[in-house]
């Protein structure tokens, strides 16, 4: 039964924890979203739950948690829709070859990194009721999603968006987040056609049906929004009402077709029309609540979920080890080399690549994705979620160390800066 | 340097993605740890004579990684340990500082099923049967 009184105080702690680490991470110029998953991962068994764990007991019990996470799903669906709508197609294209080498290496070495590294993981941190294929492909995907809005806001804060680097690093990340979404939408189909009682066409046949009706059918609709806004320079109650149920039902569809709800979250934002000032308007009416009280508690979920250096036996830190130097090589590495090879100095190419190695909350969400489906093991997902810790910290210092502020400052662009 | 870009698509998409084939191809012989993730229905031998007669009919949850192990017990009366485990081909061993287990896993992954001995703090060891219950996740 719902206890009120425990979930509101739950939700004041993850905020005032979210807000001062988050704040505390600022100061050492990391960006915010980086100080609120480490508080996520604070408030759970890794830190609270091993030094107060009577508080965390009393704090988090295992019961009250549907309530918590019922909260953080409804925050990612909105948030899924966000990140769509930033999605801007037109910078998917116009870059040349070298967007089109860089981005397809960024996804292929960290896949293939990724899915070798399964060979040695998967007889030691899964079980028999998972494929190896599953877990390797879950692996490859995991290993290759960049974090298309951490990345957008590091180049805004410092000033690179309309560099050459920045550019592409931003389609090149369009590129990852579309292809990295597709590839597990693909693995999601899998893994729950291999379980389920529906049978697998209506799960394939009825996603392609979808797909083009939102492509076909309701992106036609949707320009009628934008005229709307044009008209009186914003959108009336009911209207932005409409689409928060079109996000919920294109969110549902996809569930009911047995991918996931944020499958449909993300298509719907990714479809939207993208004339800046609608964006940005839509931006701002949506991202304040999903930034500042929802994915905190998102944060907080996966952390009461991160068992760090738990599980696994002995090795957990040796796996953790390796995990976290093959997805830097593959991604970094891989970014890295593939744009030089296209024609990058190589401190700009170093500097795609290591802006292309942010993972950040992208990452969270593929990983509790995989541990709802089973996919991955409670110990393989606390080393996953220390690789995205690592290497989304990493990202700061490493660009300012590759690619110092003070050589290649330029204009902010604004619309980045509200997307982050 | 169009021919250069083709050459460098071709090494390094092209390898990786001939190489994932092979991966997945050489995965498929691997074996993993025997799957017991999951809620347990778990039924105690009716002799069992322990504490407060046999009214334990304890409940069990197990989370897995691997050949580690957590299982949640509660006793039935209240009273909850977690057990530090490790499946080791068909045997799962367990203790904690307030009971032990000894069991063989067996059946297949959606039908699994654990029999062997239990042993509480103070009682002698109890056999017992468990069952898993239908998994939640999807993945199984």
């Amino acid at each position: 039964m719902l206890n009120l009184f425990q979930l509101v105080l739950q939700i004041a702690v993850v905020l005032v924890a979210a807000r001062i680490v988050g704040f505390l991470f600022q100061k050492i110029k990391q960006p915010q979203v980086m100080g609120e998953m480490v508080a996520g991962i604070l408030l759970g068994p890794s830190l609270l739950g091993w030094l107060a764990p009577g508080v965390s007991a009393a704090l988090f019990p295992p019961a009250s948690l549907s309530y918590l996470n019922a909260l953080s799903q409804v925050g990612l669906v909105v948030f899924m829709f966000v990140v769509g709508l930033a999605l801007n197609p037109s910078e998917l294209h116009g870059y040349g070859h070298a967007a089109v080498l860089t981005s397809h290496v960024s996804i292929a070495a960290p896949f293939c990194l990724g899915s070798l590294t399964a060979l040695y993981l998967y007889p030691r941190l899964s079980d028999d009721s998972v494929t190896f294929t599953h877990f390797a492909l879950f692996m490859g995907a995991a290993m290759s999603i960049t974090a298309f809005p951490v990345l957008a806001r590091i180049l805004s804060e410092r000033g690179l968006v309309r560099s050459r680097m920045g550019t592409l690093a931003i389609a090149c990340a369009a590129v990852d987040d579309v292809t990295g979404w597709c590839i597990l939408a693909y693995i999601v189909v899998l893994v729950r056609v291999t379980h389920a009682a529906r049978p697998a066409w209506i799960t394939i046949a009825g996603s392609l049906v979808y797909v083009l009706l939102m492509l076909f059918v309701v992106r036609r609709i949707l320009p009628a929004f934008e005229r709307a806004f044009r008209k009186r320079e914003r959108l009336t109650d009911n209207l932005l009402a409409v689409i928060v149920v079109l996000v919920l039902v294109s969110a549902l569809a996809t569930e009911w077709l047995g991918i996931h709800l944020l499958f449909g979250a993300f298509l719907m934002g990714a479809i939207m029309p993208k004339a800046p000032e609608f964006t940005r308007y839509l931006l701002h009416k949506f991202e304040s609540v999903t930034v500042v009280l929802l994915l905190p508690l998102f944060f907080a979920y996966t952390g009461l979920r991160t068992r760090i250096g738990v599980g696994g036996g002995r090795g957990i830190w040796l796996y953790s080890a390796l995990v976290i130097v093959v997805a830097v090589a593959g991604k970094l590495g891989g970014s890295m080399f593939a744009a030089r090879l296209a024609g990058m100095p190589w401190r700009e190419a170093g500097a795609l690549g290591v802006l292309m190695n942010t993972r950040g909350l992208m990452e969270l969400v593929i990983l509790n994705i995989g541990l709802d489906i089973g996919v991955i093991s409670p110990a393989m997902f606390s080393i996953m979620v220390l690789m995205a810790l690592v290497t989304t910290f990493m990202t700061t210092p490493l660009l300012e160390w590759v690619y110092p502020t003070r050589l290649f400052r330029a204009p902010v662009d604004e619309i980045h800066r509200n997307v982050a | 340097m169009k021919n250069n870009l083709v050459a460098a698509y071709l090494l390094m998409v092209g390898l990786p993605v001939f190489g994932l084939l092979g991966i997945l191809e050489a995965g498929r012989g691997i074996p993993a740890p025997l799957s017991i993730t999951g809620d347990w229905t778990f039924k105690l031998d009716p002799a069992t004579q322990c504490g407060n007669g046999g009214a334990r009919q304890p409940a069990l949850n197990i989370s897995q990684s691997g050949t580690e192990a957590l299982i949640s017990l509660n006793d039935g009366n209240g009273h909850a340990t977690t057990l530090e485990g490790t499946v080791n081909g068909n045997l799962l061993t367990a203790k904690s500082p307030v009971a032990g287990i000894s069991a063989v896993i067996a059946g297949k992954p959606g039908a699994r099923t654990l029999e062997g001995t239990i042993q509480f703090d103070g009682c002698a060891p109890a056999a017992f049967r468990a069952v898993r219950q239908a998994p939640k996740k999807g993945g199984e």
